[in-house]
C-alpha cells in the first residue's frame, strides 16, 4: 500500500491518471454525441436518464479532466524529477502514497456526486464543500513533498523547475481556498462578487497550477528530450502574472469597468512572459527539429509548445473587448479552452509518460507503431475538434451581432460543426486508447531488477 | 547565500502577487456602490423560487444559458423578437443572488430577461411542455428533456423561471 521504493509513487500516479483520461474522456464524447444527436437522451429509461443528462455530465467531464488526467499526470511528472534535479531522494515516498490514496478518493467522490446533482454550481469550482478540502489536503501533502526535497537536496544548484513547482503549489493552495471560500460551509460569495470571485479563480487555477507548474516540466523535458542544455534559465513567472488577469473572461459584463480595463491592460502584458518561453523553446530546439520528425516524444512537445503559444495569442485577443463581444459565449470559447487543456498540456503529459513509464517500468515502450498512431489519431483528430468549434463560433458570433438572426436558426446552424467535432473528439479519442494499452503492455509485467544507475539528472545540469 | 535568498523572494514574490490579486480584484471591486444594493428588477425569492432556483443549478441549466446581458446587445439582440434579449445587466440585478448564473456558453438563449418575453417565457403551460419535450416547442433545439423531474420540481424549476423578468 505505503512502499517506499524509489519511484513507486510517481508510477501510480502515471497509472491512475491514464484511468481518469478514459473516463471523463467517454463523458466528453458522450456530450459531443449529445450536441450532435440531442433526441438520444430521450429513449433513456428514466432511472438513468438525470444522471446522464448533459448539465450533470459536463461538470464531471471538466473536473475529473483537469483534477484526475492533468493534475495527477503533473504529479507523477514532478514526484519523477524532484529526486532527479536535487540528487537525492523524495522527501517522503510513503507520503506521496498517501497522497495517491486520497487523491483517487477526491476523484472518485467527484465522479460520484457531479452526476448526482450534487454541485456548488460555479464553473471549474463545482465539487460539494468536503471534496474541496480533500482537495487542498492532497496539495499540501504535494507541496511538503516538493519543498521538503528541495530542503534536503545535494545538487547545489536549483533547477529552474524546481522553483516553477514551489511557487505553483503555494500559489495555488491560496488560490482555490479563497476562489472556493473553503471556511464557509455553503462556498457562497452573493451578487456581483459571486462571478468576480469565480473568475479569479478560474483563471489562476489555469495559471498558477496548469502553467506555472506546467512551464516547469516543459523546461525539464525540453532539455531531456532535444539532449542539449537549455537556451536560457530564467524564470518567467507566469503565475504572478495571472492574479490580475481572471477577470477578462468578463469583458462587458456587469463587472467594474475600471476591472475591466485593468485585466485588458495585464492580460496584453502577458506577452512578456509567453515570447520569453517560445524564445527558449525555438533557440533550444535549434538543430533538433529532425528529431522530433523521428522520435514521438519530442513530437508531441514540440506541438504542445506550437499550440501554447497560439492559446496564448488567442487569449490576448480575446483580453480585446471587441474581439470578446464577437466570440464571448460562442463555441469559439470550447475550441479556446480545449486547445490549452488538451493541446498544449495534456501534450506535453504525454511527453511526460514516453518519457518516464520507460524509466519506470525498467523496459523500453511497448510498441514504437502504437506511440505513431497515437500521435497521429491525436493531433489529428483534435486539430478536427478546435477548428470546427472555432469556425462554428465565429459564425455564431457574427449572426448574433446582425440582431436580426433568431436564436433558433444558430442553433440549428450548428449540426455540421457539431458532427466534425463528434468526429475529431472520436478520433483523438482512438488515439488515448492506443497510448492506454501501450502503456499498459509496458507496465504490466514486473520490472527487471534495477541498473545501477538510472542517473536520468537533467542533461541540461544545474539552473541558476 | 544566494539561495537562500532566493526562496525568500520567491515566496515572498508568490504570497505579495496572490495577496494584491485578492485585494484589487476581489476586495476593491466589493466596495463598488452599483453592487451593494438591488435594482429595480431585483427582488427576494419565495421559498418555491428558491427551490426552483437550486433544480436549476442541479440540471446544469447554466452552463447553456447565460443570464447577461452586454451593454452592446442590450434591447438590440434577437432570440425570438428583434430586441427580446431585454435590458443591459447591471450588478444590482444579482444582489439576491447566489451562485449567480452569469454563464459562459450559449447554446441555448439568454435567459436574463426570458420571463418577459409574451406568450413564452411568461406562459407557464409554454414552459412546461418546452421542459418536456424541447423540440415540441423549439424545433432544432439541442435542449434534453426534463421529463424525469418530479411535478413539484417541474413547478418550482417554473416558478423560478417567471422570476427572471
Amino acid at each position: 500500500m505505503l512502499s517506499n521504493e524509489p519511484g513507486s509513487a510517481s508510477k501510480r500516479f502515471f497509472l491512475s491518471a491514464l484511468f481518469w483520461l478514459i473516463v471523463p474522456g467517454i463523458l466528453g464524447l458522450t456530450l459531443a454525441t449529445l450536441l450532435y444527436t440531442p433526441t438520444l437522451s430521450d429513449s433513456l429509461p428514466l432511472a438513468v436518464k438525470p444522471y446522464l443528462s448533459f448539465g450533470r455530465i459536463r461538470p464531471a467531464h471538466v473536473n475529473l479532466m483537469i483534477f484526475g488526467w492533468l493534475s495527477q499526470a503533473y504529479a507523477g511528472g514532478i514526484l519523477f524529477i524532484l529526486p532527479r534535479i536535487t540528487r537525492t531522494k523524495l522527501f517522503s515516498e510513503r507520503l506521496a502514497h498517501v497522497n495517491w490514496w486520497l487523491w483517487n478518493t477526491l476523484l472518485v467522490g467527484a465522479a460520484i456526486t457531479l452526476p448526482l446533482g450534487l454541485t456548488q454550481g460555479r464553473e471549474y469550482a463545482e465539487m460539494i464543500w468536503p471534496l474541496d478540502w480533500l482537495l487542498i489536503a492532497n496539495w499540501v501533502l504535494l507541496a511538503i513533498n516538493i519543498w521538503g526535497t528541495f530542503a534536503r537536496r545535494e545538487e547545489p544548484k536549483v533547477y529552474v523547475s524546481l522553483w516553477s513547482f514551489m511557487a505553483a503549489t503555494i500559489v495555488f493552495i491560496g488560490v482555490y481556498a479563497v476562489g472556493n471560500k473553503v471556511w464557509d460551509p455553503s462556498g457562497a460569495y452573493t451578487g456581483m462578487n459571486d462571478n468576480i470571485v469565480n473568475y479569479f479563480y478560474v483563471h489562476n487555477l489555469f495559471n498558477s497550477w496548469f502553467t506555472t507548474a506546467g512551464l516547469g516540466l516543459a523546461l525539464y523535458l525540453l532539455p531531456k528530450l532535444t539532449d542539449k542544455p537549455l537556451y536560457s534559465h530564467r524564470l518567467g513567472l507566469w503565475g504572478l502574472w495571472s492574479v490580475w488577469t481572471g477577470q477578462h473572461h468578463q469583458l462587458y459584463s456587469p463587472a467594474p469597468d475600471w476591472l475591466e480595463y485593468l485585466t485588458i491592460v495585464f492580460s496584453i502584458l502577458a506577452i512578456v512572459p509567453t515570447v520569453a518561453f517560445m524564445t527558449n523553446f525555438f533557440m533550444t530546439m535549434r538543430g533538433r527539429w529532425g528529431k522530433a520528425a523521428s522520435e514521438v516524444p519530442l513530437r508531441f512537445f514540440a506541438t504542445g509548445a506550437i499550440f501554447w503559444a497560439i492559446t496564448c495569442a488567442q487569449g490576448v485577443a480575446q483580453s480585446f473587448r471587441t474581439f470578446s463581444l464577437y466570440v464571448h459565449f460562442t463555441n469559439w470559447v470550447v475550441g479556446h479552452t480545449h486547445l490549452a487543456f488538451v493541446a498544449d498540456y495534456t501534450f506535453w503529459s504525454f511527453s511526460l509518460f514516453y518519457l518516464m513509464i520507460p524509466v519506470l517500468a525498467r523496459r523500453p515502450m511497448y510498441s514504437r507503431k502504437l506511440m505513431e498512431w497515437h500521435y497521429w489519431l491525436t493531433t489529428v483528430g483534435m486539430v478536427i475538434f478546435m477548428v470546427s468549434l472555432w469556425i462554428a463560433g465565429l459564425i455564431q458570433g457574427q449572426n448574433w451581432l446582425t440582431y436580426s438572426v433568431p436564436f433558433l436558426e444558430t442553433v440549428k446552424s450548428m449540426v455540421p460543426y457539431f458532427a466534425l467535432r463528434l468526429f475529431g473528439g472520436a478520433m483523438a479519442g482512438a488515439g488515448v486508447l492506443c497510448f492506454a494499452f501501450n502503456i499498459w503492455q509496458t507496465v504490466r509485467q514486473p520490472a527487471p531488477a534495477p541498473i545501477t544507475s538510472p542517473a536520468i539528472a537533467p542533461s541540461a545540469g544545474g539552473g541558476e | 547565500m544566494k539561495i537562500s535568498r532566493s526562496i525568500v523572494y520567491l515566496t515572498a514574490g508568490s504570497l505579495i502577487s496572490l495577496l494584491l490579486g485578492i485585494i484589487v480584484t476581489i476586495i476593491i471591486p466589493l466596495q463598488d456602490p452599483a453592487a451593494l444594493g438591488p435594482s429595480p428588477l431585483a427582488r427576494p425569492y419565495t421559498a418555491q423560487e428558491l427551490r426552483g432556483r437550486e433544480i436549476y443549478k442541479r440540471e446544469g441549466c447554466h452552463y447553456c444559458h447565460t443570464q447577461q446581458v452586454r451593454a452592446p446587445e442590450a434591447n438590440k439582440g434577437m432570440v425570438h423578437q428583434k430586441g427580446d434579449i431585454g435590458p443591459e445587466s447591471v450588478p444590482g440585478d444579482y444582489y439576491y443572488q447566489s451562485p449567480v448564473f452569469w454563464g459562459t456558453e450559449r447554446q441555448g438563449p439568454d435567459l436574463a430577461h426570458v420571463a418577459s418575453r409574451k406568450g413564452i417565457g411568461d406562459n407557464e403551460a409554454w414552459l412546461r411542455l418546452h421542459f418536456n419535450n424541447p423540440r415540441a416547442t423549439s424545433p432544432g433545439s439541442v435542449m434534453p428533456s426534463f421529463d424525469y423531474l418530479s411535478k413539484d420540481e417541474m413547478d418550482a424549476l417554473i416558478a423560478y423561471m417567471l422570476t427572471l423578468k
